[in-house]
């Protein structure tokens, strides 16, 4: 005999049942660019509330700042945002030199101009990359990351690292560029524009992109001021603050280029600024290359630049002065100095506190991603989760710079 | 008349001390004037607080007022509307037996990230914050780490026979600075040669063999 096969039916519920549910992405996520968790509460796929949680990568760099010489903190600096690493080696040097009143020659100037913008464009370009591979298309990444290579290659040129460049020091440079670095930038820099065309090409027309990006996450200028969001997400929003032209700061006075700006303040206006400010970072290197001349790379000033290598067999007092140097460090007066500056996601600045030793007293860093990463909450409620993802790419966070 | 000398004029009319050093403005403001400060700030046209900075002055050679100070730096953001890219510190001192202060988050909601690292790293409380917790360090450490008196927690550097360089040991013979508190665990602090003969004495004391 058949047995009976037939499975009863459950019951029919006599009313759906919906809930809250309580996400948690993180802290090992690809699309978190680090170790950020966020903790997501969702209805169905509209974000309800979000919570980021940050300090897994969490370093100490401050307090180690403060256990060693203002010259080994170079050490540290590009650890913190090691995308854009050159703005923090910059952004320190800056403080410091105001703490001991160095002056910068002109072409050592002229060289951290060119290399900050380079590492801009070298962290924009992953920006789009990886933002762009957030929201699906792979193709970019691949073709943003050839150029990126050939800005790193530069790099590993110049100061002998990629990323951690440990190149800038206080008054000056660790050492001149090599003859053969200008001929090469050039050759980089007359393929780039068109290259950043390309990327544009890649998904500006494309209607995915646009209905993925077109009115999601806008964040209001008021809003974005008041939250304290700064960088390429701010002007967006259509405000027009750029460090480099507000408070000009280690020559970028004497150069020529616009601030671009946005006009509604959502993913699809972030995620275009950045490739505007690449062209404008290629227009800055333009006329610094052009403006570089031959001269001194540091300030000659014995109490805290090392004294040229050939001195130190031949004078008593160069030998001297380099011993303490490397040994000791120098010494700042007492006082507190601060320069903002403006890295490739925003405002980013130093708090350095000198007590007359050798170490600083107090260095803070206020990194931009810390600070922009709480708009994230108000730019992503009441979207979808897939938008979250690409809101949070087009804040550009970098967790090595968020927990320091 | 810029935003700065509103600013100052305040300060004036008020008496509070104002500082400027190397391109950077200091205003010092009393903790219970705080909030009305800030009000009157973001009236002034200072609408974007980008900074918020503890520091410890126990050890510092000159005198302060307080062991803390805490530093909200105002700014008038150039570029949009009027602003015209004044800014400034307003300088808080906070006493180390009443670390409270007011809290800028009702007006500035970017100082929320800010102010909670400044509580986790100085144990300083803001009242009026909406979420103040730790931040960035784990939930199960301990003290607040900025603080001049939180130890480093080094290890020293071990040679093959026996010697060993404390790194705290090391910069107080560079600096002339007392070496402060190091070594979070005693063991680390004797080296570890030593540290491992104490190991043995006491699995040996247990009869084990190690």
């Amino acid at each position: 005999m058949k047995p009976n096969t037939d499975v009863p039916l459950p019951e029919e519920p006599k009313e759906l049942r919906s809930e809250l549910m309580v996400l948690n992405v993180g802290p090992q996520h690809p699309s978190t660019h680090g170790v950020l968790r966020v903790v997501v509460t969702m209805a169905g796929e509209e974000i309800i509330d979000l919570e980021p949680h940050i300090g897994y990568l969490h370093s100490g760099f401050e307090k180690t700042m403060e256990n060693r010489t203002y010259t080994q903190n170079f050490t540290f600096t590009p650890r913190m945002d090691y995308v854009h690493s050159f703005a923090h080696d910059m952004a320190y040097a800056l403080a410091v030199e105001k703490l001991v009143g160095a002056q910068v020659p002109e072409r050592a100037e002229t060289i951290r101009i060119i290399l900050n913008e380079l590492s801009r464009i070298a962290s924009h370009l992953l920006f789009v990359a990886s933002g762009l591979l957030d929201l699906g298309a792979m193709t970019p990444f691949f073709y943003a990351f050839r150029e990126r290579e050939a800005i790193l290659d530069l790099f590993e040129w110049v100061t002998g690292q990629r990323f951690h460049h440990n190149y800038v020091r206080v008054g000056g440079l660790k050492e001149d560029v090599p003859e053969e670095f200008v001929p090469e930038l050039k050759k980089f820099l007359a393929g780039f524009l068109a290259k950043v065309d390309d990327y544009q090409g890649m998904f500006d027309g494309s209607p995915i992109f646009n209905s993925r990006a077109r009115d999601v996450g806008v964040i209001p200028p008021e809003v974005a001021i008041n939250l304290g969001l700064t960088g390429g997400s701010l002007r967006a929003s259509g405000v027009n603050y750029d460090v480099r032209k507000a408070h000009p700061y280690g020559g970028y006075e004497k150069y020529d280029f616009d601030v671009p700006l946005g006009t509604r303040g959502d993913t699809y206006d972030r995620m275009v600024i950045r490739l505007e400010e690449m062209r404008q970072s290629h227009r800055i290197i333009s006329q610094a290359v052009e403006r570089l001349e031959p001269g001194p790379i540091r300030d000659p000033n014995p109490h805290f630049s090392l004294p040229p290598r050939n001195m130190l067999g031949r004078s008593m007092e160069a030998l001297i002065f380099h011993f303490k140097l490397v040994t000791e460090g120098f010494h700042p007066p007492l006082g507190e100095a601060y320069v903002p500056t403006e890295s490739a996601r925003g405002e980013l600045s130093y708090y350095v506190v000198s007590d007359g030793g050798s170490l600083p007293y107090r260095v803070k860093i206020r990194t931009p991603e810390f600070v922009n990463i709480q708009s994230l909450r108000y730019a992503a409620k009441g979207h979808q989760f897939a938008d979250f993802i690409a809101i949070l790419a087009t804040l550009d966070p970098v967790l090595g710079g968020i927990d320091r | 008349m810029a935003r700065i000398d509103t600013a100052k004029a305040y300060a004036a009319e008020r008496g509070y001390a104002v500082t400027e050093a190397r391109g950077t403005t200091w205003i010092d403001v009393p903790r219970d004037e705080l909030t009305e400060f800030f009000t009157a700030m973001q009236e002034a046209g200072f609408n974007y607080l980008p900074n918020v900075v503890g520091i410890d002055y126990s050890e510092y050679p000159e005198e302060r007022p307080e062991r803390f100070a805490v530093l909200f730096e105002l700014v008038s953001i150039k570029g949009w509307k009027d602003g015209d890219g004044s800014r400034f510190f307003a300088r808080v001192w906070v006493p180390e037996r009443d670390p409270v202060l007011p809290s800028a988050t009702p007006l500035y909601a970017g100082a929320g990230f800010l102010e909670r690292e400044v509580y986790d790293m100085f144990g300083i409380r803001f009242e009026g914050h909406p979420d103040l917790r730790k931040i960035l360090t784990p939930e199960d450490l301990e003290g607040h780490p900025l603080r001049k008196d939180y130890p480093l927690g080094e290890t020293p550097t071990i040679f093959h026979d026996g010697r060993y360089i404390d790194p705290a040991q090391f910069r107080a013979g560079i600096t002339g600075k007392d070496p402060g508190l190091t070594g979070r665990k005693g063991g680390a602090r004797k080296g570890y040669a030593e540290y491992f003969d104490d190991v043995r004495r006491a699995a040996a004391a247990d009869g084990e063999d190690v």
